[in-house]
């Protein structure tokens, strides 16, 4: 086939080609790892469709030859009245556009497949609810309120169109204007089969880093969320739980998931964030990538990684990027003792300390008597002098990109924004079970996005162990022992690797 | 913001915008400060708006100068039959959206070597780059503004402030573009909230 390649352990291709979600998904098939059956359009098709306006000649052809391929691999059939055959259909390109582009569930459950899945699962209702799912995520996705046609095959045809014309979507192109991607790439589309988080009390979707991302521990860290589909966890919508509650709900998927993080690991020599669904029990994996940890974690992952002997010093040092180091004087909680209320999203780095407020009125009033930590549902122009008044900022809805983190950036305050499971009432605040009264005092830390009980104190990660280690590794490369900023340091070590394995900056 | 009774303007300018002072008032409306400041008086007097005093106060309004607000607001947008083109260019708005705010995290943040960092505005060539994507987004955005204002004429006022505050930026005064409180940011922000009250989606 020219414009599709079965995802699988012997497909051969470059990340180029496939894009980089599903080269990752490739390696996990070599790894053994459970992955859904699927194949990939390639991105070639895509800059193909972006030219003519149309399929290149040919896709279509492929693609009925794809799905029936998938149907003999999944013993189901696609469209079909019995043992229905649902997809998932997401972009994948060669560099990483993450939520720019767009991602269709469940396609196929047409609505005489809906009954089959209904008949076949004797649960009516998440047959529906799947189907819903998909109609209204599908329909968002076209975007000019065309009708979705009841037919699998051409379903599929559409969903690959949107997904490739999502590729010069306004918000993209400016996205890779601004991070310098080339315009003429396009996006590979991955189609698989669909396991459904939503199956039952059994089932979920997370997302999962092989070590701490805020630390750099050895300890598995993510999110998980029950009984619903993989959408939910990345936008943050829903409530999710610590990921370590799978190992007493789903002991079976829990150990599987250590042993894939493991070797997912071992794979690329680094720690490793991926992307799952359980379904009655069984883990699936459907994403992997590196973990890409910043500041003081990245710092404690190469250092362990030495001491663990996957990498040397050498590499340890080129892993940590100067530019990690500028912030290392910026204060941060103290981890250890701290009592963490909720987690969210670090918006604008800084730890502050304060009493709970709920409303920018009350933020001002209390502000009056010492400082104020302004903690509302989302913000907006009403609470400009309640953000004003505050020593810093938490949000429960919105990303790094929310109205409140755009502010609290523009005034300086530490902000953590995104915190999934956080609800503010009048006179309260509750996350993780816990409900805490306004005027309570809290500190947050705008990098790591804690918010915790009480006043835990704060330590500069200069002063870590494993920043000290690291940069006497980087002063014994460079010979140059002198006193320099942690960034002049191992920029310095840097220089001369890069110079000794004949690589430039 | 035009066709709308100068009480009204005003009451409705501090249901956008929040508390604030008399000057800010004034200059998101369109008025002098005087007559701003004379039009709040009276609203105070009718208990629709009330004033605190101290470091973060200004001018705020009541639980029922809300409720007027609301009820006026939607009178006239009622009155001008002006609801499904007013929702239908919100769409566009909401399409907008999240771009803007991109662009802002954009000036604000930068990705070096995967890294995502303050953008200390220290590379003149990223940060016109940025700039140079807030003119095109803000071309693209005319077209829905002015559809906006189309179906309400006293919309038109956001176009001109954002217009406004894009023209500083490009002049050098780089805070207009997210950090001054007549930021493209605060203006479009303003907006958004202008569009959820006439509209009467709640948040």
């Amino acid at each position: 086939m020219r414009w599709i390649r079965r995802l699988s352990a012997e497909t051969g291709e470059t990340a180029e080609v496939v894009g980089g979600k599903a080269h990752g998904l490739v390696a996990l098939h070599r790894l053994g790892l459970p992955v859904p059956a699927g194949f990939v359009v390639t991105a070639e098709a895509c800059r193909e469709y972006l030219r003519d306006g149309c399929l290149p000649d040919g896709l279509e052809d492929e693609l009925r030859r794809a799905m029936s391929d998938l149907e003999t691999a999944t013993g189901r059939d696609f469209g079909g009245v019995r043992r229905p055959l649902a997809v998932s259909v997401r972009s994948g390109a060669s560099v990483s556009m993450p939520g720019m582009m767009d991602t269709i569930l469940n396609l196929g459950l047409t609505a005489e497949s809906t009954a089959a899945l209904a008949a076949e699962t004797g649960d009516e209702r998440f047959a529906l609810s799947s189907r819903e799912r998909f109609l209204a995520g599908f329909a968002a996705a076209i975007g000019d309120g065309r009708p979705i046609p009841d037919d699998a095959a051409r379903q599929l045809a559409l969903a690959v169109r949107t997904v490739f014309s999502s590729w010069d979507a306004p918000r993209a192109q400016t996205y890779r204007e601004l991070h310098g991607i080339p315009h003429h790439l396009g996006t590979a589309v991955i189609v698989q089969a669909m396991v459904f988080g939503n199956r039952d009390d059994r089932s979920g979707t997370g997302v999962a880093f092989s070590r701490d991302p805020n630390t750099g521990a050895n300890v598995p860290f993510g999110e998980v969320l029950f009984g619903r589909q993989g959408e939910e966890v990345v936008s943050g919508g829903s409530r999710t739980r610590p990921l370590r509650e799978l190992a007493d709900r789903e002991p079976a998927v829990w150990a599987a998931l250590l042993d894939a993080l493991s070797r997912i690991e071992g794979h690329y020599r680094d720690a490793c964030y991926v992307e799952f669904t359980f379904e009655a029990g069984v883990l699936w994996l459907l994403q992997a990538r590196p973990g890409r940890f910043d500041g003081a974690a990245a710092v404690r992952l190469a250092t362990d990684l030495v001491d663990e002997r996957v990498i040397g010093r050498g590499e340890a040092l080129l892993r940590v990027s100067p530019q990690h180091l500028r912030h290392v004087r910026t204060p941060r909680i103290v981890a250890g003792e701290a009592d963490v209320l909720a987690r969210g999203l670090g918006a604008c780095p800084g730890v502050a300390t304060g009493r709970v407020a709920t409303t920018s009125d009350s933020a001002v009033r209390m502000a009056a008597d010492g400082p104020v930590v302004l903690v509302r549902p989302e913000t907006s122009p009403h609470d400009l002098r309640g953000l004003a008044a505050a020593a810093g900022i938490v949000t429960a809805r919105g990303g790094p990109a929310s109205h409140a983190a755009v502010v609290a950036r523009a005034m300086g305050k530490p902000a953590v924004v995104g915190v999934a499971d956080l609800v503010v009432d009048a006179g309260s605040v509750s996350a993780g079970g816990r409900t805490i009264g306004a005027g309570t005092l809290v500190t947050i830390d705008g990098t790591g996005g804690e918010v915790v009980l009480g006043d835990p104190g704060t330590v500069t990660p200069a002063a870590d162990a494993h920043l000290r280690r690291l940069l006497g590794w980087a002063d014994d490369v460079s010979g140059d022992h002198n006193g320099r900023t942690e960034s002049e340091r191992l920029g310095a070590a840097h220089a001369v690797l890069r110079g000794a394995s004949g690589r430039r900056e | 913001m035009t066709h709308l009774a100068t009480d009204l303007l005003v009451l409705h300018t501090l249901r956008c915008i929040g508390f604030a002072g008399t000057a800010r008032i004034a200059a998101t409306a369109g008025l002098s400060e005087a007559d701003a400041e004379s039009e709040l008086i009276d609203l105070a007097v009718t208990g629709l708006v009330t004033h605190q005093a101290g470091e973060f106060g200004g001018w705020g309004l009541t639980a029922s100068g809300r409720a007027a607000d609301a009820e006026r607001i939607t009178g006239e947008l009622e009155a001008a039959a002006a609801r499904p083109a007013l929702t239908a260019a919100f769409d566009g708005f909401l399409v907008l959206n999240p771009e803007l705010l991109d662009l802002c995290t954009a000036w604000q943040l930068r990705s070096v070597d995967g890294v995502v960092v303050a953008n200390d505005h220290s590379d003149q060539s990223y940060d016109d780059r940025v700039l140079d994507r807030f003119t095109d987004f803000h071309r693209r955005a005319v077209v829905v503004l002015d559809e906006i204002s189309a179906a309400l004429p006293r919309f038109g006022r956001y176009r001109f402030r954002l217009a406004d505050a894009l023209q500083r930026a490009t002049c050098g005064a780089s805070e207009y573009l997210t950090d001054d409180i007549a930021s493209y940011h605060a203006v479009w922000a303003e907006l958004h909230e202008d569009l959820l009250a006439t509209l009467g989606i709640p948040r």
